[in-house]
């Protein structure tokens, strides 16, 4: 288990200084954070004074180990566009994200697996494949049309759920939740649907594919033929050994639902990291846009890493034998 | 935050009860308010949002004409020397009094900043000459500071050195923030509760304010939310009173609501193609068969004026602009200072003439080039350049339109400028045409602190001598007759194709009255909520 930890960890280390790379190099490649800063009123002397201060004049590696320099010593540095410390944007904007995503997978699962299960039970029947065509349909519209879709029909139409925003929020500690107000709620609701949407056919079709196999295994035989209900058959010993390959896809779905929350959070002006991305990337703000990256990569990383820890706890077998029944699976 | 959640409590239950004393507007934007602190930002929006708890030293009017603000009286006393009196009875949202000394203090703090260069960089000092009078020194005269202290605001100085905000924060500092970017203390209509850079931005009506206050508002609220199609949801749901950022393709349907209204005027800024002047050898410009021409046909004033003539101002304003825009017949524009109607009609389009006049110039096949196009900042660029290009292939010229991003454009400009063709928006800092032909006119010389914005290297020397004339000439008409001759000389030498002006479009909920002003200010003291 410790060398496994350890395989992991390593890993995941390789893939942050590859980000790390990427983001810096695309972040000085996206325009010029002097012009954007400055716009196109400032004087030649004002630009290389600014230049000079931010370092950009360097080659690219000796900004880049500044850069790394200074987030290993979590120093992320000041926004260049609203002047306010980094760590304090993305500690704000954290929680949004991070309800929106958990919520939307939350979402897609309840969605998902009964879908799944109902069309993995009713193989062949009409109505399995209308449920399952259907949520292909779901996967098939963009997440922005889906999104505005919802706005015209639950705000201005029918006038239930707002447009955009967190609603009300309450602190608790440094998090801020929407989740224990009735305005907080509401305003989720729709932005976690509509990113969960395009998640459900994924999740169903899984869980299908799992169930269907897993319904043809010998011990499923001997319960039917010990007469065990069906109902207790496909909920309680079928589903639990469906779940594995569940949890890890869930774990790679919340690192998507994370990143691509983006487009549900410009859609809904919801006050989160993917909203923050996109204003950032607008104005060349480097310390934010890589800041951002480093983060999205990190999530993904730990979720990975925690996916396969949960993983080998479920799975016995892969406790000593590596990761290789892993591989296979996924 | 504490505070921000009960506001945003406060503000559910005033909606809901339908409000009985409290009057707010909750009113909405495509980009955030960036920083309270006025002056370490031009942004447009966020000056739109600072001006109502900042004024400026002079006032505007709904019309953008100046008028007394917290300075009551100027005058010119010669030596490159203005004195303005400050009104008496003023006072900071802290109770403190204004004073001269208030003034000077941000004056000379607005001059050093980066964002000012153009507009205030040649003040060399603001003298407290007592209570009430401050001078202002130039390093050189200035007829048209006034206009120019339109955007000069003032805060108080005790705050500022209380909270160790004497400093205009700055850029790539370590450490903490500045006191006053989420902060601010001073004279204007309404007073900051809150300021979110990612969010909102909270106010309430300054009790003890100088000036007049013909409408009802006890508070306010701005919100950005980014996307078009949810801000105009937004408001067709009730859940805020008024869009600043109209989309043109929304404008149709909120205006033939009855619950709804729409409120438009002519933003100050003008949409242009400008085209090189100066070099021997154009850039990304080929002949028919994709050889390189080796000369600059955009400095033949043949070729300019053929372009003038080939593309149709009018067309791009009625199906481009769907008639959200004001075609612009000359360097300068309604509301400016020098603006002169009489000569405000735009070249004919005239496509043979145009053609005739390639012919002549010796581009009888024309020519293929390239147009740099930014695709953000101003409204619906790229079919505007998509438009012009298809227009200009009438006439045999070729245009291949390459689209940036406006960080790439803006690097592109700044660290060149290396474009020979480009479509660009033209807004003269201090609202005054002088300030045309200085910034965006002249020949390019950024040390003298002319032609900054001369992007495409426009030269013409008789423009330059006058205007170096009007920059000294105090005297009215003589005034008066330098613009007309420079505005002539202008459009004669096209010193760019000059297109249109993109109108403000403000939608609102019925029962909102709030004065459209052509610099995008909800003047929040004039709006009035039903």
């Amino acid at each position: 288990m410790a060398a496994l930890i350890a395989q992991r960890l390593v890993q995941a280390l390789i893939v942050l200084v590859v980000v790390s790379v990427l983001a810096f190099v695309l972040s000085t490649q996206i325009g010029d954070p002097v012009a954007s800063i400055l716009g196109l009123q400032a004087t030649p002397a004002d630009r290389l004074e600014l230049r000079t201060r931010l370092g950009l004049d360097e080659p690219w590696p000796v900004q880049y180990f500044a850069f790394l320099r200074r987030v290993l010593t979590g120093e992320l540095g000041v926004s260049y566009i609203t002047q306010i410390p980094v760590a304090e944007l993305i500690v704000t904007r954290l929680p949004a994200t991070l309800e929106l995503a958990g919520v939307a997978l939350l979402l897609s699962l309840g969605l998902g697996l009964p879908i799944g299960i109902y069309a993995a039970v009713n193989r062949g029947h009409w109505s399995a494949d209308a449920v399952l065509a259907l949520s292909v349909v779901g996967v098939s519209i963009p997440t922005f049309v889906i999104a505005i879709l919802l706005i015209f029909v639950f705000s201005v139409t029918l006038g239930w759920l707002p447009s955009f925003g967190r609603g009300q929020v309450v602190q608790v500690g440094w998090w801020s939740t929407g989740l224990l107000t009735d305005s907080g709620r509401r305003a989720l609701l729709m932005p976690a649907l509509a990113l969960a949407i395009s998640q459900v056919a994924l999740v169903a079709r899984l869980v299908r594919a799992e169930m269907l196999q897993v319904l043809r295994t010998d011990y499923i035989r001997f319960a039917r033929a010990r007469g065990i209900a069906p109902r207790v058959i496909t909920l309680s010993l079928a589903l639990r050994n469906t779940l594995i390959p569940v949890i890890t896809v869930s774990g790679i779905q919340l690192g998507f639902l994370f990143a691509f929350a983006v487009v549900a959070e410009a859609v809904f002006q919801w006050p989160g990291i993917g909203l923050l991305f996109l204003q950032a990337l607008g104005s060349t703000d480097v310390p934010v846009i890589s800041a951002i990256l480093l983060l999205t990569a990190a999530f993904f990383v730990a979720v990975n890493l925690v996916i396969d820890l949960l993983y080998a706890l479920v799975d016995p077998r892969l406790r000593s034998g590596g990761m290789t029944g892993r591989a296979d699976r996924a | 935050m504490i505070r921000r959640t009960l506001m945003g409590a406060a503000a559910v239950l005033a909606l809901s009860l339908g409000s009985a004393g409290a009057e707010s507007l909750r009113f909405a934007g495509a980009t955030p308010a960036l920083t309270m602190d006025p002056h370490a930002t031009n942004d447009f929006t966020t000056t739109a949002i600072f001006r109502q708890v900042y004024d400026s030293l002079v006032g505007l009017d709904l019309e953008m004409e100046l008028v007394p603000a917290l300075a009551d009286n100027w005058e010119y006393i010669g030596d490159a020397t203005w004195r303005f009196t400050v009104r008496e009875g003023v006072k900071f949202h802290d109770g403190s009094d204004l004073t001269a000394g208030d003034v000077a203090f941000s004056i000379m703090r607005q001059k050093d900043s980066r964002f000012y260069r153009s507009l205030f960089g040649s003040i060399t000092e603001a003298n407290v000459v007592d209570d009430r009078i401050v001078e202002v020194v130039s390093s050189a005269p200035d007829p048209i500071l006034p206009r120019k202290m339109s955007r000069m605001f003032i805060l108080s100085q005790s705050w500022a050195e209380e909270n160790d905000a004497v400093e205009i924060p700055d850029l790539g500092a370590e450490g903490a923030e500045a006191y006053s970017i989420r902060n601010a203390m001073g004279t204007g209509p309404m007073q900051l509760v809150s300021h979110d850079p990612a969010g909102e931005t909270h106010l309430t009506a300054f009790d003890d304010y100088w000036g007049d206050r013909p409408g009802n508002l006890t508070e306010a609220t701005y919100l950005t939310i980014g996307l078009g199609p949810t801000r105009v949801a937004a408001l067709l749901s009730g859940e805020i009173d008024l869009v600043v950022d109209t989309p043109l393709q929304d404008i149709d349907r909120i205006e033939t609501s009855p619950d709804f209204s729409i409120s438009e005027t002519a933003q100050l800024l003008w949409m242009q193609l400008e085209l090189d002047g100066t070099r021997d050898q154009a850039l990304e410009t080929f002949d028919r068969d994709g050889n390189v021409l080796d000369d600059n046909p955009f400095r033949d004033i043949r070729v300019r004026q053929a372009i003038a003539h080939a593309v149709d101002a009018e067309a791009i304003v009625d199906r481009v602009m769907r008639g959200h825009a004001r075609v612009v017949g000359i360097a300068s524009i309604p509301g400016f200072g020098g603006y002169q109607e009489d000569m405000d009609s735009r070249w004919e389009t005239d496509l043979d003439r145009a053609r005739e006049l390639l012919a002549e110039a010796g581009y009888a096949d024309g020519f293929v080039t390239t147009m740099n196009c930014p695709l953000e900042r101003y409204v619906n660029t790229d079919d505007i350049c998509r438009a012009a290009a298809s227009m200009l292939a009438r006439v045999g010229i070729d245009v291949r339109i390459n689209g940036m991003v406006w960080p790439e454009f803006a690097r592109m400009l700044v660290n060149g400028p290396d474009s020979s063709f480009h479509l660009i928006g033209m807004s003269p800092d201090s609202r005054d045409t002088q300030d045309a032909f200085t910034g965006y006119i002249m020949t390019r010389d950024p040390d003298a602190n002319e032609g900054f914005f001369n992007w495409a290297l426009f030269t013409d020397e008789e423009i330059d001598e006058k205007t170096r004339t009007l920059t000294e000439t105090f005297d009215e008409n003589e005034r008066d007759e330098l613009y007309r001759d420079l505005i002539e000389r202008a459009k004669e030498q096209v010193n760019a194709v000059y297109l249109h002006q993109p109108a403000i479009v403000w939608a609102m909920r019925e029962g909102v009255e709030a004065p459209i002003r052509a610099d995008a200010t909800v003047t929040l003291q004039n709006v009035t909520v039903r």
